[in-house]
């Protein structure tokens, strides 16, 4: 790591002497090539440290938007990756955990992963019974090693805590998220409640958790079938069908939403497998996250643009998104640069609608930096938004990079109209 | 000694059989006191309850094992050939890369003694007293280290023919020796859940030692 900063602040350095030598042409493109070699240093780095170190790099950049595009997309790749873990370290971990050897808990083992999974990697495996699972081992003491980071993270951060632009709020929820993650017991339970909560949606498969084969580092569920993102584009499906696909991801994505008021934070390809009629998988559910506003009352208020209408409009709106103590004056900052984005994705009048080609737009990208960067300006970073905010964005992603065109304001209110699953 | 010259030749034919069945009493000793050790612990399990264990008078047991340190002896030697013995058997380890190798060695036999950790434990203790035929000067300790060494030797020269590491001759298996009794020692106070910092680590400074091998083309 100390490599790591050594080598950005060198370059950074090197960067900033020769930019008094370089005309005002050049200097965008060099920016570019910069960004792009640290990047790859950092993920060359990274790549070597992976596990938590990673992930909160990750994590606080995705959140607060202080790194850029291209350090972003480097890191990106990285978010399926841990530490691989050999055979036998796979092995004796899954004893560490369980009490017995893959052997003994299995009819058929695979030692070799078939998958890389945050914060470990997954198994292929046969039980007793003849079922299809897969095993998710995570690597050795890696929450400890998250614990050390987060004590080194939380002394990096004091200038900016003491400023108050990183509020401790959202490290304590970083925190929180990161050691959640690392609970495999945790996820089971997410996988139980996703599993209960969109059952009603034919379209998607939810695993199913071997309670007996689980602790809180090996996780044991029913083998979901599907392929990456990347595999199934690859069949070249037709528009029809990836417009099928996007409209059914947003149902789901809007059902956890509004019904089971939870969302799944990390929303990356990977978490999702595709098959080729139509229906998918969900894997992954170790960033859940609890959503504690309405949802369907924020979607009006965009709709709307309700805060126009009046100051006790305006400063509700505000709460929802910045809490109850927010700072109004400072915060109302930032409604302009919300009416120019939704003006982009939402014209007024119309349907809310999910265009991959809106996502190929950079103002959209340049919008969203700059509303993420008044917010931390601004000292209003709200950790509960903040996740929506990031789940939206890497909804939104999903949606453009799967080419689908949906008609978000239509989804939204059929999903509203049917009766919650659960409860 | 007398007593048991006058049994055994009824019991076998010729010496082989004899020294056979010593073996196997011997053998038969030592699982009675690792399944007590293993239940009971290593302090509170007594002579008379290993000899009753294993079917014979306590008397005898002392012409097998004058003290639990011989005992100690002899369990080290039987654990250094089974991790010997399971390494020659097994295909899959010997055909892997050198860092899963030399962990599934250490883990291999951290495993077999983790029943009878507080034994381990007291062996280690016992090895600190100068005069103990277990510390590192006693001449049968040299000699299952030398054993130990040339198995480590004969992996890693295997390693240096394909290229996987530089020539490190004999030191290579001295030092990997002192990495594992490290790593043992580690692993006896290791408090953390199933003891996965010790996987941890092992792994870490394995990847850490081949990739810093790796990287320099080391010309002595």
């Amino acid at each position: 790591m100390g490599k790591l900063g050594f080598s950005l602040v060198g370059s950074y350095l090197g960067y900033q002497a020769q930019n008094l030598l370089l005309s005002k042409e050049t200097r965008p493109q060099r920016h570019a090539r910069l960004h792009k070699d640290v990047s790859r240093r950092v993920r060359d780095e990274l790549g070597e440290l992976k596990g938590p170190v990673m992930k909160l790099g990750q994590m606080l950049s995705m959140q607060t938007d202080f790194l850029s595009d291209e350090v972003l997309e480097e890191l990106a790749g990285l978010q399926m990756q841990a530490p691989p873990m050999h055979a036998t370290l796979a092995r004796a971990q899954f004893k560490s955990a369980l009490g017995k050897y893959p052997e003994e808990a299995f009819r058929e083992f695979d030692p070799e992963p078939f998958a890389a999974a945050s914060l470990g990697q997954v198994h292929r495996a046969i039980t007793f019974d003849g079922e299809k699972v897969a095993v998710k081992i995570q690597y050795p003491a890696i929450r400890s090693a998250i614990e050390n980071d987060l004590k080194l993270l939380r002394s990096a951060t004091l200038p900016t805590r003491v400023t108050g632009h990183v509020p401790p709020a959202l490290l304590d929820e970083i925190a929180r998220g990161l050691l959640e993650e690392t609970d495999y017991l945790h996820e089971a339970g997410n996988i139980d409640y996703f599993r209960k909560g969109l059952a009603g949606l034919s379209f998607v498969t939810v695993p199913h958790v071997y309670r007996e084969l689980t602790s809180d580092r090996v996780l044991t569920m029913s083998f979901v079938e599907g392929e990456s993102l990347n595999n199934w584009l690859k069949r070249k499906p037709s528009h029809a069908l990836r417009d099928l696909m996007g409209a059914r991801l947003t149902e789901a994505y809007e059902t956890q939403l509004q019904h089971l008021r939870v969302i799944h934070a990390d929303q990356h390809p990977g978490n999702y497998l595709f098959q080729p009629d139509g229906r998918f998988g969900l894997v992954d559910f170790g960033c859940v996250k609890r959503v504690n506003f309405g949802i369907l009352e924020l979607h009006r208020f965009y709709e709307t643009r309700g805060w126009q209408e009046n100051e006790a409009a305006a400063h509700r709106f505000l709460s929802i998104i910045y809490g109850n103590n927010v700072p109004f004056a400072r915060a109302r900052k930032i409604l302009p640069i919300l009416e120019e984005f939704l003006d982009i994705l939402w014209p007024r009048g119309s349907d809310f609608v999910i265009d991959f080609k809106t996502f190929k737009n950079p103002r959209v990208n340049e919008i969203r930096r700059k509303f993420l960067r008044q917010t931390v300006q601004d000292k209003l970073v709200n950790p509960d938004f903040v996740y929506l905010v990031r789940g939206d964005m890497g909804f939104w992603h999903l949606i453009s990079e799967i080419g689908a065109t949906v008609n978000l304001s239509e989804i939204t209110g059929l999903v509203s109209a049917t009766v919650p699953p659960m409860r | 000694m007398k007593a048991k010259s006058r049994r055994k030749p009824a019991a076998g034919k010729g010496p082989g059989r004899r020294s056979e069945n010593k073996k196997k009493t011997r053998q038969a000793i030592l699982r009675a006191a690792l399944e007590l050790f293993a239940s009971q612990g290593f302090y509170r399990t007594t002579t008379k309850a290993i000899s009753r264990k294993a079917g014979i008078a306590e008397g005898t047991l002392f012409n097998y094992f004058r003290t639990k340190e011989d005992l100690a002896v002899y369990f080290l030697e039987q654990e250094l050939d089974a991790v010997i013995k399971w390494y020659e058997n097994d295909d899959r380890i010997q055909k892997a890369a050198l860092p899963e190798q030399l962990f599934a060695i250490i883990q291999r036999s951290l495993d077999r003694l983790a029943p009878y950790e507080e034994f381990v434990g007291a062996v280690y203790l016992r090895a600190l007293v100068p005069s103990s035929s277990l510390g590192p000067w006693s001449l049968q300790t040299q000699s299952r280290s030398l054993r130990y060494l040339q198995f480590i030797r004969e992996i890693l020269a295997t390693a240096e023919d394909d290229e996987q590491i530089p020539p490190l001759g004999d030191f290579g298996a001295y030092a990997f020796g002192l990495f594992h009794l490290a790593i043992a020692t580690h692993w006896l106070q290791d408090r953390s859940r199933g003891k996965e910092r010790t996987l941890a680590l092992m792994d870490r400074c394995l990847n850490l030692g081949s990739h810093f091998l790796q990287k320099r083309n080391w010309n002595w």
